[in-house]
């Protein structure tokens, strides 16, 4: 029998079987404990820190003061010691004599022992009270015992001040949105997220997104054109990016390494050596090596391979349609194969647990372009045109927050005596039926 | 007394839709009796099912408050009709699944909300197969 209020769920993502309010309630919780803690703070920042720095300096009156002693307080803390200058003043207000230890209105301290020096030295001593070399101090016309020898505050304390409105900001705007969608069902809150996207002014693909909803604008596509056909297609992922992507994981990686190698090699070395760290270091010294290989490769790749451009007749594509398509392959190379071909995916990404997983799946491959056996020389690219059918019925892409299907042609290369190479070039698929030309 | 539910019906019941066609239908609650309802609403929406956290999005939202003074009466059938998009299609994949339905919620002043839900197929997309 369904129970008629679940107050705990275990299904994965959104898809959950506990109760919403109970989970609304517990995020306004949430959201109302940062408010409270970030205003309780701001309040407390203000009255410790503001108002007494404001007094100091609108409200305490000017006087003046000799100095009978000066030294350096220290502070013991986890970190070490912290140094704060300190004075001892004598200063006579209405014929009364006040002695007080003082600076600034907060007694604030640093690591840096050489700054309170610094201080310490802009104000000399009077050892003769014949002589007294008198510095300006302000003192609280409240309590006359409440002095200081400097005015102004520290403009880094204004730094702390983010913590709280760190805390009421992300409380504020949590609970504001809790609030608006208190009681909605998720239909209703779907209407209202669907309202505020369609009001986004700098959102540049509106126009194509109002026609087709959560298909992809592909208007990097069609931003350049090509010299034989009507557009050039970007590549998916440049190979120098790919390149400079696997040296940054083969760096770090091996850098990591080596350091426990040099301490194993070390041992080894030296007649004593640690078989269970040298065990436990040969799969982490395998991956290293496979990162090295697969920078060689990539290398290999990246300088050895030349730019290949797929050039098409017209874009969005359209199920069921035909295009030109013109592919190009520089360099100098014996290729045993290259193939195009029309590559559908589909992308699913999901919680599990605390991580973020995404699964892709190849839903679609056919092939619409091969040539065996041929040889391309440099400063003379390969070239070539063949049709394009856009197989009828296929679904268009699509994108959502979790879930995305994509097209791409994928440009395959089988050179002899080199590694091996894939080049992706991402298309737009618009619904056959319904399309309105623009 | 029976369990109280929401009933729809699309005209034209079973066929393909296609994208800027008018879908036309109705509701009708059962064993509500008038003054139990607080508010209606009818969505049409898409939603994703398969291996992906579901996103789910409202082509067509209408609501009903009692308390906004909306004339609701239970007992007889209610009309809707939207003009549907041109995407995205309703898709049967792999991994990745898109459905489109017809879903009324209702709420009672007393006890949980109805929910009455009916699928139709926006598109005529082929189903995925793994490559």
């Amino acid at each position: 029998m369904a129970r008629s209020f679940r107050y705990y769920g275990k299904k994965r993502g959104n898809r959950r079987t506990g109760s919403s309010t109970l989970g609304s309630a517990g995020e306004m919780l949430f959201y109302a404990v940062f408010l409270l803690f970030g205003c309780v703070s701001a309040v407390a920042l203000f009255y410790l820190l503001v108002i007494p720095q404001w007094r100091v300096s609108n409200e305490f009156v000017e006087h003046t003061c000799i100095v009978l002693q000066k030294r350096i307080a220290e502070e013991k803390d986890q970190d070490g010691t912290l140094y704060r200058p300190e004075f001892r003043i004598k200063y006579e207000i209405d014929g009364v004599e006040y002695f007080a230890w003082t600076y600034g209105i907060h007694k604030v301290s640093s690591s840096s022992r050489k700054n309170s020096q610094k201080i310490l030295g802009r104000f000399t001593e009077t050892k003769d009270p014949e002589h007294p070399i008198e510095y300006p101090c302000w003192y609280d016309p409240l309590n006359p015992e409440k002095v200081v020898l400097v005015r102004g505050g520290n403009w880094w304390m204004w730094l702390i001040a983010i913590v709280p409105v760190s805390f009421i900001l992300i409380g504020g705007i949590g609970l504001i949105y809790r609030v608006l969608h208190w009681g909605k069902s998720a239909e209703h809150q779907a209407a209202m997220a669907r309202h505020a996207t369609r009001g986004d002014l700098f959102d540049t693909g509106n126009k194509a997104a109002g026609q087709f909803p959560n298909v992809p604008p592909g208007a990097d596509i069609t931003n350049s054109p090509g010299t034989r056909l009507a557009f050039r297609l970007p590549i998916g992922a440049s190979p120098g990016w790919k390149l400079f992507g696997i040296l940054l994981a083969c760096v770090l990686w091996n850098g990591i390494v080596s350091v426990f190698v040099v301490f194993v090699a070390k041992d080894h070395l030296g007649g004593n050596p640690d078989w269970v760290l040298t065990l436990f270091l040969l799969p982490f010294v395998v991956v290293g090596i496979a990162l090295i290989v697969c920078f060689i490769r990539q290398l290999l790749l990246t300088t050895g391979v030349g730019p290949t451009m797929v050039e098409i007749s017209d874009h969005p594509l359209v199920p069921g349609r035909q295009y030109r398509l013109f592919v190009s392959q520089a360099g100098r190379l014996v290729m045993n194969s290259l193939c195009v071909s029309l590559v559908c995916e589909e992308k699913a990404t999901y919680r599990q647990g605390t991580d973020t997983r995404t699964e892709t799946k190849k839903v679609h491959d056919r092939e619409v372009y091969r040539r065996d056996g041929f040889e391309v020389r440099r400063g003379l690219p390969f070239e070539d045109e063949c049709e394009l059918l856009v197989p009828e019925g296929a679904m268009h892409s699509f994108k959502s927050d979790h879930n995305e299907i994509h097209w791409k042609l994928v440009v395959a290369g089988d050179v002899a005596v080199w590694p091996n190479y894939k080049r992706d070039f991402p298309v737009v698929i618009h619904p056959a039926v319904g399309r309105t030309d623009t | 007394m029976n369990n109280p539910s929401v009933t729809i019906r699309l005209d034209d019941n079973g066929r393909v839709y296609r994208p800027g066609e008018t879908l036309l239908g109705e509701y009708q609650l059962q064993s509500v009796m008038p003054g139990d309802v607080k508010a209606i609403e009818v969505s049409v929406l898409w939603y994703s099912e398969g291996k992906g956290d579901e996103d789910m999005a409202v082509h067509e939202f209408r609501r009903l408050s009692a308390e906004d003074g909306d004339w609701i009466d239970p007992t007889r059938p209610a009309r809707f009709d939207t003009i549907l998009p041109n995407s995205p299609l309703s898709y049967d994949g792999v991994i990745v699944k898109i459905r489109w339905c017809v879903r009324v919620r209702v709420f009672l002043h007393r006890g949980k909300d109805l929910v009455g839900q009916k699928a139709f197929q926006l598109g005529d997309v082929s189903a995925a197969k793994v490559s």
